[in-house]
């Protein structure tokens, strides 16, 4: 689609349609085949196609280089995990990458990664004996406690047995009863008791008592006492609460069910012997085992530590190296590989513009990679659509970004964007304006632009990223708002005479009848904007509201005539002279017989002061038109002038429906005709390659589709002319809201505030006030009038002539987003 | 004649600006004229916003009415 196209009509313009893009073929010499990938990629102007999309990934040539790749990610993300978990940054590298080599840094990363794994396990095992070591600490302590209270009862309940004549039966069973029973019991007769010591969760201990309670059938003694801090369990490696039981029972078969029982509830036992000279001798031993311990472990830690920092110092250099390679090996697999297995074969889409770059990038790899033969750059003919290709800067970026959103533009069709970077901020400033509110937009937006080269390296939250994507747009956007704000001479809703006194005066000097007659006229047209006399009165919304609106469609007749002035651009661009007949002439004369007329009879209303009622004129031109007018006539021979515009309007609507279909079928006809004359495309005997994607020249050409498809073009258009005038209205719509919103906060709140002579009240008044004005009128109103000026553009204006279904210019580049972790 | 006075000085600011940027962004032929465009562009814009606001209160048909409190 490349060659029949071609401006010739209007001199060319950046950005106003697509760069010229073709179809380039080359083939590589496969020991250069890497290299090259990789300038090009560092190049950025070619859009690789993938020649083996039949092949599975598993299936082309350099799936094992990818899978390598794909490890050595893999062991980078590790790393990257590890690093975060342990604070370290990662270091920004100066070094060049072209220095390191992929196989050194493969080798490299599998002997840290088997280091670091160690290290880690090594630290896991012994954090854990440290935490059991400590567990068993507490539970020494605490039963030792036990039993050595138990043991002085009981040694001064022998006392007190032995001193005493009488018996003292069932006293004070809780405190020893089992050295008492000892005691007194037949040597003969010994009950072998035993004991266990341990800790279990403080949530599971009334469980675990009873269940040992029901299971031994009451005949185990437990004792639990609390330990007041958490503890680390060995096994999870968190903090729990727990308590140290100690469980006497008798009897093997107690003795495996309570095992069992502790077993399920996770509870921790550690051996304890009751020989007190032991068990002080245990404690020694387990304090001195964990201070070794811990300082292992800290030596452990420190080796970690060094060892992550030597990772983190080159970890940004890997991960991009890698990257790297793998983009470059996934390119390499869209590469077909000729017959000869000597070289492989690529084609993408690049920029015309770009061609000398391209082939400058092939020598420079042919050399750099020592090989005998170079590379052959070509290009194809081809009857498929190419990308659609912009050449933005940052301020133009934004802009065309907001168009893209909407659809990107086919191959060289007028681009929306080049009117749209002034249009739509001069249409969110008519719904905005407010010149107070616009010097607070502007001052932040500066700020953004000012610290650009700053917060663009930073990582800034999701809102503040599209904030400062957007910051020229916002600019702009401030600027008009400053200048509309003027017009309507509004600083935070309050008007000022800026430029001339007020137009407006009393009838006669007791001023009398202000309140019910109101001012007259006595000097000149207050020369820039409205009039400061309008604010506050009794009639300043039916005079606004008549204003905004009969403004709103002013600018929006003219946007929409812009439109279609650009499908004209578009049919001459693109030689579719029945375009141009049939469809932007008759859509001139309807939008215009109609709409253009109205606003014609509004701007002479205005001129002439007359009190004809508009709306009465223009229902009256199609129920009536050829009633006489009285007192509704504006001009001389009105009613002949509309019924002209009305019979022209009328005929332009099948203008537009029927004629299209019918020139368009002899067209296809003529050129069927001489269809099975042409030559044959040429290729390349040397190499055959097929162009993937049809070259195929046999259209289908449906005739009640394209009929259809006129049909509901044209009622969309007709339909559309008044739905999307009235569309237009929003423009008052909002410019209204916002004025009433900011006067409401003034008077309302600082005014009132002001009114009580009190500083308190006042300082809360102007808090209040801030965040009122800040909230709503310079965040929500902001997004509002942004989002309404978008629907103005995307659909009423870009309806008239976009068609939007091309898609974008992807190069193939090494300039990786932050997120992309495949 | 206010109009046109300003009309003719919005003509001037915009001939000065065009001029401006092609002074002081001068960037080869097509993107002079992509520069031409936004300017010619921003500044009917802004001369079609003031002319509406000004013939509309050449000749109204309403007028201010004070309110009471004043």
């Amino acid at each position: 689609m490349g060659e029949s196209r071609g401006g010739g009509c209007c001199p060319p313009m950046d950005l106003m349609r697509s760069e010229t893009m073709q179809l380039v073929q080359l083939i590589v010499p496969m020991e250069s085949a890497h290299l090259t990938v990789s300038y090009l990629g560092d190049l950025g102007l070619v859009q690789f196609k993938d020649l083996n999309s039949e092949k599975s990934p598993f299936q082309r040539t350099y799936a094992a280089q990818i899978k390598r790749c794909g490890e050595m990610a893999r062991k980078i993300r590790f790393f990257k995990d590890q690093m975060s978990k342990a604070g370290v940054l990662p270091k920004e590298s100066l070094e060049k990458e072209s220095d390191i080599d992929l196989d050194d840094v493969e080798v490299k990363l599998g002997e840290l990664e088997a280091e670091l794994v160690e290290i880690n396990a090594n630290n896991d095992k012994l954090q854990r004996s440290y935490n059991e070591l400590m567990e068993y600490k507490l539970v020494l302590q605490k039963a030792g406690e036990f039993f050595s209270s138990a043991h002085r009862s009981a040694t001064a309940q022998q006392r007190e047995i032995e001193s005493e004549d009488s018996q003292q039966a069932g006293d004070d069973l809780l405190e020893s009863p089992l050295l008492q029973e000892e005691k007194s019991i037949d040597s003969s007769k010994q009950v072998k008791l035993g004991f266990l010591t341990g800790l279990v969760p403080r949530e599971k201990s009334m469980v675990f008592e009873r269940i040992l309670f029901r299971a031994t059938r009451g005949n185990i003694f437990i004792r639990q006492t609390v330990i007041e801090e958490p503890v680390i369990d060995p096994s999870s490696g968190e903090k729990a609460e727990k308590n140290v039981f100690v469980v006497f029972y008798s009897g093997e078969r107690a003795k495996s069910k309570i095992l069992k029982i502790c077993e399920a509830f996770g509870a921790n036992r550690y051996p304890f012997s009751e020989d007190l000279g032991k068990q002080a001798q245990m404690i020694t031993e387990v304090s001195g085992r964990i201070s070794e311990l811990k300082t292992t472990i800290d030596a452990g830690l420190g080796h970690r530590d060094i060892l992550l920092q030597t990772i983190g110092d080159k970890f940004e250099l890997w991960n991009h190296k890698v990257r790297k390679e793998k983009a470059i090996y996934h390119t390499l697999n869209m590469l077909s590989l000729d017959v000869t297995k000597k070289c492989l074969v690529a084609e993408g889409w690049s920029p015309v513009f770009a061609s000398n770059e391209i082939q400058d990038a092939l020598q420079r790899a042919a050399v750099d990679s020592n090989s005998q033969v170079g590379s052959i750059f070509q290009v194809l003919r081809t009857k498929e659509s190419p990308p659609t290709y912009f050449r933005t800067n940052k301020f133009t970026s934004a802009i065309q970004e907001i168009v893209d959103a909407y659809g990107v533009a086919k191959y060289q069709e007028a681009n929306p964007g080049v009117f749209t970077i002034v249009t739509f901020p001069f249409l969110f400033a008519v719904m905005f304006g407010d010149w107070g509110h616009g010097i607070c937009i502007l001052l932040a937006t500066m700020y953004l632009i000012l610290r650009e080269k700053k917060l663009s390296s930073q990582k800034l939250g999701d809102i503040m990223e599209m904030a400062f994507g957007g910051r020229y747009v916002i600019l702009m956007m401030s600027l008009f708002s400053i200048y509309t704000g003027l017009i309507y001479n509004e600083f935070f809703s309050i008007p000022y005479p800026l430029f001339a006194p007020s137009a407006y005066d009393c009838r006669d000097a007791s001023c009398s009848e202000a309140t019910t007659i109101g001012l007259i006229k006595v000097r000149d047209t207050y020369p820039f904007g409205l009039d400061p006399v309008w604010h506050g009165t009794r009639s300043e919304l039916p005079f606004l509201n008549s204003l905004k609106m009969k403004m709103s469609i002013l600018l929006g007749v003219s946007q929409m005539n812009l439109g279609i002035i650009m499908s004209y651009f578009n049919a001459r661009f693109f030689k579719s002279s029945v375009n141009i007949w049939f469809q932007f002439i008759p859509q001139m004369i309807f939008l215009n017989s109609l709409f253009g007329y109205l606003s014609v009879l509004i701007i002479i209303k205005w001129c002439t002061g007359s009190q004809a009622d508009l709306y009465h004129v223009m229902i009256y031109m199609f129920l009536s038109p050829t009633d006489e007018l009285g007192e509704n006539q504006l001009f001389p021979h009105q009613k002949t002038v509309q019924l002209v515009l009305l019979f022209l309007a009328l005929v332009s609507v099948p203008c537009m429906l029927l004629p299209k279909p019918f020139i368009l079928k002899k067209q296809h006809e003529a050129r069927h005709q001489g269809q099975s004359y042409a030559p044959l495309d040429e290729t390349d005997e040397s190499l055959h390659v097929e162009t993937t994607g049809g070259s195929h020249g046999h259209e289908e050409f449906e005739f009640s589709e394209i009929f259809v498809h006129q049909l509901i073009h044209t009622i969309e258009f007709v339909l559309g002319a008044v739905s999307n005038t009235a569309s237009y209205l929003r423009l008052w719509a909002l410019s209204l809201a916002h004025s009433e919103l900011s006067s409401v906060f003034y008077e309302k709140v600082l005014l009132l505030a002001w009114g009580y002579n009190n500083v308190l009240i006042l300082i809360l008044g102007i808090m209040v006030f801030i965040f009122a004005t800040v909230g709503v009128l310079l965040v929500m109103e902001t997004l509002s009038a942004f989002l309404h000026a978008l629907r103005l553009h995307w659909v009423e204006f870009q309806n008239k002539f976009y068609e939007g279904d091309g898609y974008k210019f992807a190069p193939f580049t090494f300039i990786f987003t932050a997120n992309e972790d495949e | 004649m206010g109009f046109l006075i300003t009309t003719l000085i919005f003509l001037v600011v915009g001939i000065i600006a065009s001029l401006c940027v092609r002074i002081c962004c001068n960037r080869g032929p097509s993107t002079n004229l992509l520069h031409l465009t936004l300017v010619i562009t921003a500044t009917i814009c802004c001369w079609m916003m003031w002319a509406i606001v000004y013939i509309a209160q050449m000749n109204p048909l309403i007028v201010p009415i004070l309110s009471e409190t004043e």
